[in-house]
């Protein structure tokens, strides 16, 4: 019994309040990620399931123990932190025992702890070296180390590869994920970068100014984003966002009528937003598409894709386009073909997703 | 929820979604924060009862500056006089003249012993060669660790009238011995220039690490702009360690009060008082010496009066001009 | 070097000329130095006649051999190691807690706290309260009182708080996690990463103990108490307008002046082993201080 239940958790300081009354349910070895843009509360959600900012309001439970008013030591979590929080005067195989130290386990045991977990990481050639002699990415295992060699019940991870670059933060996640199936302990990851979210995450919790703004596995909410403000933030590039107005058939944005799957003839002239992935247009017509005229601005070659940059009236538009390994012919087009089946609809008012009738 | 909002003691909840304060009420919210953070507590409790002990309870001694001390009735049982103590201060020419003199010398320092550091330090920037920096400041810094009765005793020494190297050197120029340390007319220049061979090398330090903190490519884009190292100094590093020379200004105008008695009740002798005597000298002999521990305290407390206003001025003012305090 | 060949004629012949007056400067600064150095090794005789000029003239031990052979001398510099070690050791059980409590975020009251401590480097009761305090506290002519009235001060505390709030909040909330307490945090973390802030104050006690001159020679009646600095200030003042030593000196080949000089450097010898140790610190020690709220 080792999950975590969030319920009404609500933050403020002093008359200002910065996380509004949040309800999650993580289940025991559930990987859970909370994304968001910076500012939305998914750290303080985070340090007060550590116990590191008091809880204003709302209970938090982890296995079946109201945790509210326990001291972070007595919560049985770990905690990886974003700079580490190495300390430079030790070592790396006592900055892992640091915790254990503290907590009088048994010298034997210690060293067999540490060198079973310096194993698992690959550190055990540099238990010695102090931490300011490592590269970032093993600094990284480090820190994870030290959260590892307690056996937490929950995991806690604060952003803890934005301090490494792109090519080590790839290969530092795939690591994560590969300890989180070997371990399988609960854990809560936060993060602002949406690749790692969808990754990593059994489940993502998608954060916005202090409330959650949807939660589901990686595929639902890149598949049916809740809201415009999930669908703006899941997805590389972001999903298009197009004005527009119901009609009998479709959805008209500007002159063009937009083919729907489904019916919306009840709605007809609902002000909606039209969201269309990048990768969700083909360059040639097919079964059930709409040609969408867009005036081309830039072809940005990736390689095997290609992502085409153009206007369609005022608004600005990203596509993503096999290339085929020749980008020449790409400068041509004018028109991508949408398919009515991958259309996304949004209230334009609420932003909230609409479900089309069959 | 509700039920436990009541329990609060808090103005009821208005907003439904702004739930504070908490759940618990404010006494077990105390109790808590002592129970998690009694160390804390602990650690500041030594500290505390010791600003009390040594320099709080010597504020509350002050009423004597007020009162008839003697030693037998104690601070709280000896009488009051009220401001009798002030109107023997200021109709005492020894006092007055303390005062004199120490502004005077903090003058003397202001405009020699200020600029010597900003001086040295601009100086120290241009030299290139590392080591023989090194060397160089290694030495200069050195004399501020050296007590004041070390120093007094090279001063007694090198100025001594007959063995003192500096009459020896003033013999080579045909030059009569000249007996220093008697003559009031001497002490303040021996005394200011003692203190900039003292200080200005370790004064320097914040100038330089100001100096150091300069974009590099300010100087670069001078280089290329064909500017050479005596521009450089005048358009880019005066300017960019101004904020720093004038914070150590006001510092220094904060404390006008405080000459360096010590040093001063090492060199002076009754002869001298009349140039060398300043108010900390003064109470150290009205009050430690001959026993008038009330007007003695009095002065103090007038020193002091004058001296907490001038750095609170000099505080106001480095704010104003820098938006950081200094303290 | 490589920027001296990109200087210019001018460049260089202004960097040479500072160079050259930074160079005066300094043997100016160590020239003092010297010159008691040599006085001390000198016979009292070319001492008094001022022939002594950078190299000792009729070079002698006779000076320091008087000094070492007055056990107040060694009474004194014994007394000086202990108000120096004991006074420093106090210094830090006060400050290193009381700062590591002031930088805490969690500490109520801690604006109040903070001023309460601040305060005393703006108003300061002056000489002759404190020496009555020290009077009703019993702690006249007694060295644990000089230990402890001048174990602390806001500026080093200040300073040394500047530093641990400078500390990144995740050090602490990770021992924590861990279950360390806050004595924990401080010894474990917080200790070993201010290695140069608390080497720097520590500094600063032992500099301002071993010069220690001023209360010391107030407060403190009994010979076997005194420090050094105010033995030696004792003994200057002595020898000076002593004209019976004036005349059993001329014997023994020393004068007021080497004796003097003999003193003066017994009590820097220990500065000069110290300070290179030191240097590296304070340069950074003092900027610390840089003093915010």
């Amino acid at each position: 019994m080792s999950g975590v239940n969030l319920s009404g958790i609500v933050k403020a300081y002093g008359a200002v309040q910065v996380v509004h009354g949040i309800d999650l349910d993580i289940a025991e070895k559930e990987f859970v990620v909370l994304v968001g843009p910076s500012g939305c509360g998914k750290s303080t959600t985070l340090r007060m399931i550590a116990g590191l900012e008091e809880i204003t309001a709302g209970d938090l439970t982890i296995g079946d123990r109201r945790m509210n008013r326990v001291a972070p030591k007595d919560r049985d979590v770990a905690m990886v932190f974003q700079n580490y929080a190495l300390y430079p005067h030790l070592n790396v195989a006592d900055n892992m025992a640091f915790g254990l130290r503290i907590r009088k386990m048994p010298k034997a045991e210690i060293k067999t702890t540490i060198s079973e977990v310096a194993e698992i990481l690959g550190l055990t050639e540099y238990l010695d070296r102090r931490p300011a002699d490592l590269s970032g990415g093993q600094r990284q295992r480090v820190a994870m180390g030290r959260a590892i060699v307690r056996h937490p019940k929950v995991f806690l991870f604060d952003e803890p590869l934005s301090n490494l670059d792109a090519k080590l933060r790839t290969q530092m996640r795939a690591e994560i994920k590969r300890l989180h199936n070997r371990l399988g302990v609960t854990s809560v990851y936060v993060t602002h970068d949406q690749v790692e979210a969808m990754t990593l995450a059994d489940r993502i919790v998608v954060m916005n100014n202090g409330s959650i703004e949807q939660i589901g596995t990686p595929m639902e909410l890149f598949n049916n984003p809740a809201n415009t403000f999930v669908a703006g933030f899941l997805g590389s590039p972001p999903m298009n966002q197009l004005k527009g107005t119901l009609t009998e058939s479709g959805a008209k944005v500007g002159e063009t009528e937009i083919k729907l799957n489904g019916s919306v003839a009840t709605q007809a002239g609902r002000d909606v937003i039209v969201g269309i992935r990048p990768e969700h247009v083909t360059l040639t017509a097919g079964e059930k598409t709409t040609a969408l005229p867009i005036s081309l601005d830039l072809v940005e070659p990736l390689g095997s894709e290609a992502l085409l940059h153009g206007h369609f009236g005022k608004d600005s538009l990203v596509f993503k386009t096999e290339t085929g390994g020749d980008i020449n012919h790409l400068s041509g087009v004018g028109e991508v073909h949408v398919n009515a089946s991958l259309v996304k609809l949004f209230d334009a008012e609420t932003g909230h997703a609409l479900s089309l009738g069959a | 929820m509700a039920d436990e909002h009541t329990t609060a003691g808090g103005p009821p909840v208005q907003e439904p979604l702004i739930e504070t304060p908490s759940s618990e009420g404010r006494l077990t919210r105390f109790y808590d924060h002592i129970r998690r953070e009694w160390q804390i507590y602990l650690m500041l409790l030594p500290t505390i009862i010791w600003f009390l002990v040594f320099l709080y309870k010597p504020m509350y001694g002050l009423q004597i500056a007020f009162k008839d001390y003697s030693i037998f009735r104690g601070v709280a049982g000896s009488p009051w006089v009220g401001f009798e103590h002030f109107e023997t201060l200021f109709s005492n020419d020894q006092f007055l003249r303390a005062i004199g003199n120490t502004i005077k010398i903090s003058a003397l320092n202001l405009i020699f012993g200020f600029p010597a550091p900003i001086i040295l330090a601009l100086m120290f920037n241009e030299v290139l060669h590392a080591s023989y920096k090194r060397t160089a400041q290694t030495i200069v810094y050195l004399p501020h660790f050296i007590s004041s009765v070390i120093i007094a005793g090279i001063v007694i020494t090198a100025f001594s009238p007959t063995a003192g190297i500096v009459n020896t050197v003033m013999g080579w120029f045909g030059l009569d011995p000249v007996y220093f340390l008697t003559q009031p007319q001497w002490f303040r220049p021996i005394f200011v220039g003692t203190g900039i061979w003292q200080e200005a090398g370790f004064g320097s330090i914040v100038f330089l690490a100001a100096i150091a903190g300069v974009n590099p490519s300010l100087y670069e884009s001078a280089v290329v702009d064909g500017a050479n190292r005596w521009q450089m100094m005048w358009k880019i590093t005066i300017p960019s360690i101004l904020p720093t020379i004038l914070i150590m200004l006001i510092i220094r105008i904060g404390n006008v009060m405080e000459v360096s008695f010590e040093l001063v009740i090492l060199l002076y002798q009754p002869a001298t008082y009349e140039t060398a005597d300043v108010v900390n000298t003064w109470i150290y002999r009205q009050g430690l010496q001959s026993g008038q521990y009330d007007l003695a305290a009095a002065g103090g407390l007038f020193n002091a009066f004058v001296a907490f206003v001038l750095v609170m001025t000099a505080n106001t003012l480095s704010r104003r001009f820098s938006r950081t305090s200094l303290w | 070097m490589m920027k001296w060949n990109l200087y210019s004629r001018g460049d260089k012949f202004f960097a040479i000329v500072v160079s050259i007056l930074i160079g005066m400067f300094t043997v100016a600064t160590l020239y003092p130095f010297i010159y008691i150095a040599a006085v001390s090794f000198s016979s009292g005789f070319a001492a008094q006649a001022g022939r002594v000029v950078l190299t000792p003239i009729e070079a002698t031990w006779e000076a320091y051999g008087y000094i070492l052979t007055d056990p107040q001398f060694w009474i004194s510099y014994r007394n000086t190691f202990i108000y120096t070690i004991g006074g420093t050791i106090m210094s830090m059980l006060f400050i290193i807690p009381g700062a590591y409590a002031l930088s805490r975020p969690q500490l109520k009251g801690r604006r109040f706290f903070n001023l309460f401590i601040a305060f005393t480097m703006w108003f300061n009761a002056g000489l002759i309260p404190f020496f009555l305090n020290m009077r009703d506290l019993g702690l006249l002519d007694s060295m644990f009182g000089i230990i402890l009235a001048f174990a602390v001060n806001a500026f080093n505390i200040i300073l040394l708080r500047n530093f641990f709030e400078a500390i990144p909040q995740s050090f602490e909330e990770a021992a924590r996690m861990d279950g360390a307490n806050d004595f924990q945090v401080l010894w474990k973390v917080f200790v070993p990463l201010s290695k140069p802030a608390i080497a720097t104050i520590t500094l600063f006690c032992i500099v301002s103990r071993w010069n220690g001159f001023f209360w010391a020679m107030v407060l403190l009646q009994s010979e076997e108490k005194i420090p050094l600095q105010v033995f030696l200030r004792h003994t200057i003042a002595n020898l000076s307008d002593d004209d019976e030593f004036a005349i059993v000196q001329t014997a023994a080949g020393f004068s007021a002046e080497t004796v003097t000089a003999a003193i003066i450097v017994c009590s820097i010898i220990p500065v000069l082993i110290v300070y290179p140790f030191i240097q590296k610190y304070f340069e950074k020690g003092i900027l610390l201080g840089g003093v915010k709220e």
